[in-house]
C-alpha cells in the first residue's frame, strides 16, 4: 500500500517537472512540444535518477558508519569533484563532457584516497576513520579549489562555482543514458549487501558471529555508495541534504530493513530532487536558482525538525 | 570419549598486535554436544579472546582450533554461523526494532542470497521465541524491554540460528537476581531438553558451579584447572587466581565461593 | 559639511606630509571631487602617480593623455598596448593593498563593488586617496572621465572624451529588426540582462536583447527560456583575441538544439577587450557589432 503511494508520488513529481517550467507550455501541447521532449523530460528524468542515487547512497553510508547523521558528501567526494571540474574549466578543456569527466575523475581519486586512509588501522575499513579521512580530503580539495579560483579569471571561475552549487541546466538525453548505464552495478551491489547491513546495526563483531563477511560488506558498500555519489556529482554538481534527509524520512515509514529501505530511499530521493528542480526553475522565473540551494533551504529546517525528534526520544 | 567434538582447541596461544604478553597461552578445550561448560577467571584472563579464537575471528599464533573436525579458519562465515552461535557481551542497540525482526536476524546464515525468509525460517523464529519465553513480547519494540527481557530476546536470536554450540559472553553482567537466575535456568533446560552444547563465560562463580557440568578456570591466559566444580573450586586455587581470601561452602551439593572480609587472614577456614 | 571639510583638510595635510614634508602650512586642497560612492576625494596637486584597478579606467587614462602617469594596473588591463608596459599590481576585484602601496600612488581608481569599497577604506587608512567609480555603462564612463580629469587637472580632455561617449550613448542606430541573446556560460546557462554594457551596445546597434526585461547584469536561466524567447542570433563572448573565433563547443549539445538560433547556426562571437567594458572606442564597438549581426542574419 505504501509502495503504491510512493510510486504515485514519484509519477506525480515527474509529471510536474514536465508540465511546469519557466515558460508556459499548454497542457495539450505537452506531448509534442520540442521544449518538453528535448529539455524538460530529460531534465526531469535525470533529476530523478540523481536524487535516487543520492538517497540510496546516503542510506548505505549511514548503515556502514552506523551513524544516522552521515551524508554522502562527508566522504570528500564533493571536494574531489569540485577540484576536477575547476581544473577542467581553468584549463579551458573543450567538449561538453570535459567537465563531468573531470569531476568524476576527481571524485574517484578522492574516493581512493579516503579508502586508503580508512585502511590505516588494519586490513579492514574502519568507519570512524573513513569519516575523518573524508572530511580531511574534502577540506584539502576545497582549499586547492579556492586557490585555483582566486588565481584565475574571476568571471569564468565564478561560473564554475555556480556549477558546483548543483543544477540540471545541461541535462540532455545523452546524459540520461550515460547515468542509466552507470547506475545498475552499484545499485545491485548495494541491494545484495542489504541483509548484512541489517546485521551490521548490531555491531561488527555480532554481525560476524551471525555469519556476515563484515570486511567484504564494508568494502563493497563503501565503493558502491561512493560510485553512486560520484556519478551524481559529476553530472549535476553538489546537491546536499538529500543523502542525509531522505533515508531518515523513509526509515520512519519503511523501518530499517535495508531490502525495503533502499528502494524506498531511491524513490524518495528522486521525488525530492525532481521537486526541488521544478521549484528552482519556477519560483524566480525567468531566472533559475541552483538546485543545491533549494535542497539546502528545504533540508536545513527538515534537519532541525529531525534533530528535535531525535533528542526528544 | 568418542563423541564427536563440536569445538576442539589444542595448545592455543594468541597475542594481540602490539601487546607485550600473550592473551591466551597453551590453552586446550574439548566441547561436545550436551556439554555445559562455564569459563571463569578474573578480568583480563583471556575469556573474550577465547570466544574470538573459537569463532575463527582471529587466528591463533600457536595451536589449532577445530570446529566439527575442520580448522576454524577453513569455515565460511555463514556455514560456521549455522554451527556456532554467539551472544556477545555487548551489542549496539541504535535502532528501535521489533522483537520478532531482531530475532529473525538470527536466521541470516540459513537464508539464501536473494530469497526471502520462508516458512521454515518463521517457524524457527517462533520456536526460539517460545523456548526463551518471550513469545508474548514478539511485537514489542526492543527499546521498551527490560534488561532481563532483552537478554532473553538476544538468546532467542542466537537460538534461531539453530546452532550445535551456543557461546555466551557474560550474559548476566547487568541483570538483577531474578533475571539472572531465570537465564541460568533457561540454559540448563535447553541443555537438558535438546542436548544443546553451551559454553558460558561468566563472572558468577557460584551460579556456574551450580548449573554447569564442567568449569574451566583461567588466569593470565592460561588454563589453571578444568573439570567438575568439586575439583576446580578449592580455596588455594581460588585465592591464587582471584587474589582474595575466600572460603568454600556447599549449597545444593555444589561448592560455593564466599569471599571474606579483609579482616580475616587468608588460608584459614572458619 | 563641517566634518567633511575637516577631514579633507587633514587628508590634504597628510598627503603633503607623505609627499616629502614640504611644510605644514594650512594649504587648502585645490582638487576636490565626489566619487560614485559619495565620498569626497581631494588632492593638493594634480595626480601624478595613478594606479588603475580596472581595464576600463586604464584605457580611459591613456585616452585622456595621462598614460604616462599610470604606475600600476591590473593583470587584465591590456589596452592600449602601452598599458602592458606598466607594472601589474594583481587583481582589480579584491585588490592587493600592499602591491598597490608599493607603487607609491597619489591616486587609486577603483571599480564600485562591495569588496572594493573595503579596499578604499584600507587605502584611506594608508593616506592614499581612492576614487570609486561606477563603470557599467557609457554614461558612467563619461562621468568617470570628467572626475578623473579634474584630479589630473586636465578638464578639457575629460570633457571632450565625455562628450564623445555621451554622444554615442544618445544616438542609437536605426532598428535592425534583430533580436539577440548574450550567452556567457553553458552549465548553468547564463545570459546578460539590462544593467550591462553589452545590453547597451545591443540597443545602440539597433538590436533587441530578448533578456532586456531582466534587470540584473547576468542571470541563470533554463535552456527552455532561451528557446521560448527565440532570439534570432546567439551572441557569445570568446576569451581569445582571434580574428574569427569559433562558437563554443557546448552549442553542439543536443539540448541546445531546441533553440532556433543554434539549429540555424546563427552565432556571433565577440572577442577581445573592445566589448568587455565601456570605453572611448564605444562607437567602433557599436559599428562592429552591427556589422556582425547583419552578417549573421
Amino acid at each position: 500500500m505504501k509502495w503504491l503511494g510512493l510510486g504515485g508520488v514519484a509519477v506525480l513529481a515527474l509529471v510536474l517537472s514536465v508540465a511546469l517550467g519557466p515558460t508556459h507550455v499548454p497542457l495539450g501541447a505537452l506531448a509534442t512540444s520540442d521544449i518538453v521532449r528535448s529539455i524538460r523530460l530529460p531534465r526531469g528524468v535525470l533529476a530523478f535518477l540523481v536524487g535516487g542515487a543520492l538517497g540510496v547512497s546516503g542510506a548505505a553510508l549511514q548503515a556502514i558508519v552506523r551513524n544516522p547523521l552521515a551524508d554522502p558528501f562527508l566522504l570528500g567526494l564533493s571536494g574531489g569533484a569540485g577540484l576536477g571540474a575547476v581544473l577542467a574549466i581553468a584549463a579551458h578543456a573543450t567538449g561538453g563532457w570535459a567537465v563531468p569527466i573531470a569531476a568524476l575523475a576527481g571524485a574517484l581519486l578522492a574516493m581512493g584516497l579516503v579508502y586508503r586512509i580508512g585502511l590505516v588501522g588494519g586490513a579492514e575499513l574502519d568507519p570512524r576513520v573513513l569519516i575523518l579521512g573524508g572530511v580531511a580530503v574534502g577540506a584539502f580539495a576545497g582549499a586547492l579549489t579556492t586557490a585555483i579560483v582566486s588565481l584565475a579569471n574571476a568571471v569564468e571561475l565564478r561560473n564554475a562555482m555556480l556549477w558546483l552549487w548543483g543544477g540540471f541546466g545541461s541535462a540532455s538525453w545523452s546524459s540520461v543514458w550515460v547515468v542509466c548505464a552507470y547506475l545498475p552495478l552499484p545499485l545491485v551491489a548495494l541491494f545484495a549487501a542489504a541483509r548484512p547491513l541489517d546485521l551490521l546495526a548490531l555491531g561488527e563483531d555480532p554481525a560476524r558471529y551471525l555469519g556476515a563477511d563484515v570486511a567484504r560488506v564494508k568494502r563493497q558498500v563503501y565503493l558502491a555508495a561512493s560510485l553512486l555519489t560520484a556519478v551524481a556529482v559529476s553530472v549535476s554538481g553538489i546537491i546536499g541534504f538529500v543523502g542525509l534527509i531522505v533515508p531518515h524520512a523513509m526509515r520512519a515509514v519503511w523501518g530499517r530493513t535495508h531490502r525495503a529501505l533502499f528502494p524506498a530511499a531511491f524513490l524518495g530521493g528522486g521525488v525530492l530532487v525532481t521537486l526541488a528542480d521544478t521549484l528552482a526553475r519556477t519560483v524566480v522565473a525567468p531566472r533559475e536558482l541552483p538546485v543545491g540551494i533549494v535542497t539546502a533551504l528545504i533540508g536545513v529546517p527538515a534537519f532541525a525538525l529531525l534533530m528535535r525528534q531525535w533528542t526528544a526520544r | 570419549m568418542d563423541r564427536p567434538l563440536i569445538l576442539d582447541l589444542q595448545g592455543v596461544a594468541y597475542r594481540y598486535p602490539r601487546a607485550s604478553a600473550n592473551a591466551v597461552q597453551d590453552f586446550s578445550l574439548e566441547q561436545g554436544s550436551g556439554d555445559f561448560t562455564a569459563v571463569l577467571g578474573p578480568n583480563g584472563s583471556g575469556k573474550t579472546t577465547l570466544v574470538r579464537l573459537a569463532l575463527g575471528v582471529v587466528s591463533p599464533d600457536a595451536g589449532t582450533v577445530r570446529v566439527l573436525d575442520r580448522p576454524a579458519h577453513a569455515w565460511a562465515r555463514r556455514d560456521l554461523a549455522r554451527v556456532l552461535a554467539v551472544m556477545p557481551q555487548r551489542e549496539d542497540n541504535l535502532f528501535p526494532q521489533r522483537v520478532r525482526e531482531t530475532v529473525l536476524l538470527g536466521r541470516y546464515p540459513h537464508l539464501s542470497l536473494w530469497g526471502n525468509g520462508s516458512d521454515v525460517d518463521r517457524a524457527a523464529v517462533d520456536r526460539a521465541l517460545s523456548r526463551c519465553d518471550v513469545d508474548r513480547l514478539a511485537d514489542r519494540s526492543i527499546w521498551s524491554l527490560s534488561g532481563g527481557e532483552y537478554q532473553r530476546v538476544r538468546l532467542a536470536r542466537a537460538l534461531a540460528q539453530e546452532p550445535k554450540l551456543l557461546v555466551l559472553d557474560e550474559p548476566t553482567s547487568s541483570l538483577d537476581v531474578r533475571h539472572e537466575m531465570e537465564l541460568f535456568e533457561l540454559l540448563r533446560a535447553l541443555v537438558d531438553a535438546q542436548g544443546l552444547s553451551v559454553l558460558l563465560i561468566t563472572h558468577h562463580v557460584n551460579l556456574a558451579a551450580r548449573y554447569a557440568d564442567r568449569l574451566v578456570l583461567l588466569a593470565g591466559g592460561r588454563l589453571v584447572a578444568i573439570g567438575a566444580a568439586e575439583h576446580v573450586l578449592t580455596t588455594e586455587r581460588l585465592e591464587a587466581v582471584f587474589e582474595w581470601p575466600v572460603r568454600i561452602e556447599r549449597i545444593e551439593g555444589r561448592p560455593q565461593m564466599i569471599p571474606l572480609r579483609a579482616a580475616s587472614t587468608p588460608g584459614k577456614d572458619r | 559639511m563641517r566634518r567633511r571639510a575637516y577631514r579633507t583638510d587633514l587628508a590634504g595635510l597628510l598627503v603633503l606630509a607623505a609627499l616629502g614634508w614640504e611644510g605644514w602650512g594650512g594649504q587648502t586642497p585645490r582638487l576636490v571631487v565626489t566619487d560614485d560612492a559619495n565620498r569626497a576625494v581631494s588632492l593638493a596637486h594634480p595626480a601624478r602617480r595613478i594606479v588603475s584597478l580596472s581595464p576600463a579606467t586604464t584605457e580611459l587614462l591613456f585616452a585622456l593623455g595621462a598614460g604616462d602617469r599610470v604606475v600600476g594596473r591590473t593583470t587584465w588591463c591590456d589596452y592600449p598596448a602601452e598599458a602592458t608596459l606598466v607594472p601589474s599590481v594583481g587583481d582589480g576585484l579584491n585588490p592587493n593593498i600592499e602591491a598597490i602601496a608599493a607603487r607609491r600612488p597619489d591616486l587609486v581608481v577603483l571599480y564600485r563593488s562591495t569588496l572594493d569599497l573595503r579596499a578604499a577604506q584600507q587605502l584611506l587608512q594608508l593616506d592614499i586617496p581612492a576614487l570609486v567609480l561606477k563603470q557599467d555603462r557609457l554614461e558612467d564612463l563619461a562621468r568617470a572621465a570628467q572626475l578623473i580629469s579634474r584630479l589630473t587637472d586636465d578638464t578639457m580632455a575629460g570633457d571632450s572624451i565625455a562628450r564623445v561617449m555621451l554622444a554615442t550613448a544618445r544616438t542609437p542606430a536605426s532598428a535592425l529588426g534583430i533580436s539577440i541573446a548574450f550567452v556567457t556560460w553553458d552549465n548553468p546557462p547564463i545570459v546578460i540582462g539590462r544593467d550591462s554594457y553589452l545590453d547597451q551596445l545591443a540597443s545602440l546597434a539597433g538590436a533587441r536583447n530578448v533578456f532586456h526585461d531582466m534587470a540584473a547584469a547576468s542571470s541563470i536561466v533554463s535552456l527552455e527560456t532561451i528557446a521560448v524567447r527565440d532570439p534570432d542570433i546567439l551572441v557569445t563572448i570568446a576569451d581569445s583575441a582571434e580574428r574569427h573565433p569559433e562558437p563554443p563547443a557546448y552549442v553542439r549539445a543536443p539540448a541546445w538544439q531546441a533553440i532556433r538560433a543554434v539549429r540555424e547556426h546563427r552565432f556571433v562571437v565577440l572577442g577581445g577587450s573592445l566589448f568587455g567594458h565601456p570605453s572611448p572606442r564605444a562607437d567602433s564597438a557599436v559599428r562592429e557589432l552591427r556589422q556582425m549581426l547583419r552578417g549573421a542574419r
